[in-house]
């Protein structure tokens, strides 16, 4: 049996991506969907020492269902520790303390900066949108960013309309000149295509591995900027049997995840 | 003193329209209870503020109780958007609120200025986002970019907060006000302490004895404090951790309802207008979805390992 598995959707596909980001021993701030797949998914297979831990207060939850909220009741019985934002967001995150950080946004430029505050001019939106939440301080503070989007030229942009959350800005040696954390910041940009890392001396995202079914030229196509092709570019790897089984048996034994094919994430 | 009141008698006697209100909740407790109450009263031009709003901001706008809102986030959580919000920055319906916008870090740590009665907090986040670059009503006040005094490093400080009152739901309290929580913080402990009076409901009123049994569960000092209310379900459609669970069908109702301006009307109408307190908002949810469907709310029983503070 191949330690690959060919029968998975591409959301599963994509939480993977995220969870071998992870390290071991690994402080993550989670949201829901995505971020606490990936998270878990890692948790379950090579990042058994992982800390996963809710913005609203909560370290090392047990959920028996997965949370529909960093609020979530699910996510109180059992946790190691409930305090509250100060907590998390100022003790952890703020001090330095947290390795990762999962954000996603309705639009992604090409230095990491996220947009969730709106869409058009700020004070005639044509969307309103919730904010930065917890995306902020997690953009500026996390030692990793790791951020999930869609691929078109709609969510990614050239630039964002507004910097909600600061990737690399306006590109290299801006967050330093902000004063922010040195080595932080956007790490990976998984899509519904493909996977982008981010250049160490122009911090512009570029292409690293294409997901199975998709090809280097759709995927320019459907990107925004001259995007840069890694030498190294590969086929993303499937998931594992073993990725697979940590996402269905432990987590979402009924493959909620589908919900994000509804959403274009195929 | 027993602090004791109705709800009614609580909002009426504190809170005047053109406050500014700190209302706790993160999903979990929030005061929906007193939110209703401030609608029916019709009390106007409020400044609202708490980290991370959701469905009770989003109906406080809708109802037009606000002028404006110190935020960091608003949406319905599983359910997308927040409608009232949209409608009100995207349309001026029912007024176009004014928005001062900060972070899940940045406003706790204000509130928590505010609690400790510090004129201002340096904060790590903000930097390079526009965030700095909209100012509303707050304007030039709405943060300073200094170099560390001591390290010579960009920070930017932002303004403590002191609300005029601070509204949270709790477990439960003792006739006194000493309000004791457990269970998802959010930013309710700072900006309870923050606010210059607290207004408190509670599932229970316990004794000060029981309250005794436990201190260190005490977020909110009874001197602080200036009514408690008894208000079983005061959270409903949120939850209370112990108590009951989150009402998901609620929330979605509350999403397909406010969809529309004349279905947030009927929701309001229904909901709040034409409750005359809580109690006959348990009633009427009862008479429209069932007793199972109320009991089924209800938390198991779960109790911790009792603690000792015997020396």
């Amino acid at each position: 049996m191949s330690d690959f598995s060919g029968d998975y959707i591409k959301p599963e596909l994509m939480a993977c991506c995220g969870a071998r980001e992870i390290e071991d021993n690994n402080v993550v701030i989670v949201g829901t969907g995505f971020p606490t797949m990936s998270a878990n998914i890692a948790k379950y297979t090579h990042a058994p020492n992982a800390v996963l831990m809710q913005e609203s207060g909560v370290i090392d939850a047990q959920p028996k269902r997965p949370a529909l909220s960093v609020g979530d009741p699910c996510l109180n019985p059992g946790a190691a520790m409930i305090g509250g934002l100060v907590d998390i967001m100022g003790m952890l995150l703020q001090a330095g303390h947290v390795d990762v950080g999962f954000l996603s946004g309705s639009q992604v430029d090409r230095f990491g900066n996220i947009n969730t505050t709106v869409i058009g001019p700020y004070e005639a939106p044509k969307t309103r949108l919730p904010g930065s939440g917890g995306a902020n301080p997690i953009g500026c503070l996390a030692r990793k960013t790791l951020i999930i989007a869609l691929h078109d030229k709609r969510r990614l942009a050239h630039k964002v309309d507004f910097i909600t959350t600061p990737g690399y800005i306006d590109g290299p040696g801006a967050r330093e000149k902000w004063g922010m954390p040195e080595n932080t910041g956007p790490h990976v940009l998984i899509t519904n295509k493909a996977v982008l890392r981010f250049d160490k001396d122009t911090k512009e995202a570029y292409l690293a591995s294409y997901h199975p079914g998709s090809t280097i030229e759709e995927i320019r196509d459907n990107t925004p900027w001259d995007l840069k092709v890694s030498d190294s570019v590969h086929e993303t790897l499937p998931p594992t049997e073993e990725e697979l089984r940590a996402l269905r048996e432990k987590l979402d034994p009924f493959r909620m995840i589908s919900i994000y094919e509804k959403k274009g994430y195929v | 003193m027993s602090k004791v009141m109705s709800m009614k008698e609580a909002i009426a006697a504190n809170v005047r329209s053109g406050d500014f209100l700190f209302i706790g909740g993160y999903v979990c407790r929030t005061p929906f209870s007193a939110i209703h109450e401030i609608i029916r009263q019709r009390i106007t031009d409020l400044t609202i503020t708490r980290s991370n709003a959701a469905d009770d901001f989003d109906m406080m706008i809708g109802a037009g109780c606000v002028k404006r809102f110190i935020a960091t986030f608003l949406s319905l959580g599983v359910y997308g958007l927040g409608r009232c919000f949209r409608r009100s920055l995207e349309k001026g319906i029912p007024r176009k609120i004014e928005l001062e916008e900060y972070t899940n870090l940045a406003l706790p740590m204000m509130l928590m200025a505010g609690a400790m009665g510090m004129p201002f907090v340096p904060i790590r986040d903000m930097a390079g986002s526009d965030l700095l670059k909209v100012k509303s009503f707050m304007g030039e006040d709405k943060y300073k970019l200094i170099e560390s005094p001591f390290d010579g490093r960009p920070t930017i400080l932002v303004p403590a907060l002191n609300p005029d009152v601070g509204i949270i739901h709790v477990q439960q309290a003792d006739e006194f006000g000493n309000a004791q929580m457990w269970g998802i913080g959010g930013d309710c402990m700072y900006g309870a302490n923050a606010s210059k009076k607290v207004i408190v409901s509670c599932e229970r009123i316990v004794s000060r004895e029981t309250v005794g049994k436990d201190p260190s569960r005490t977020i909110v000092p009874g001197g602080r404090v200036v009514a408690v209310v008894e208000e079983p379900y005061g959270s409903h459609p949120g939850y209370t951790p112990g108590f009951y669970d989150a009402d998901f069908s609620f929330g979605y109702l509350y999403q397909q309802a406010s969809n529309t301006e004349e279905g947030f009307k009927a929701f309001l109408d229904e909901w709040v207008y034409g409750m005359e307190d809580r109690t006959a908002y348990i009633q009427h949810y009862i008479q429209k979805f069932g007793y199972e469907a109320y009991k089924k709310l209800g938390a198991e029983f779960d109790y911790s390992f009792p603690v000792s503070y015997a020396y």
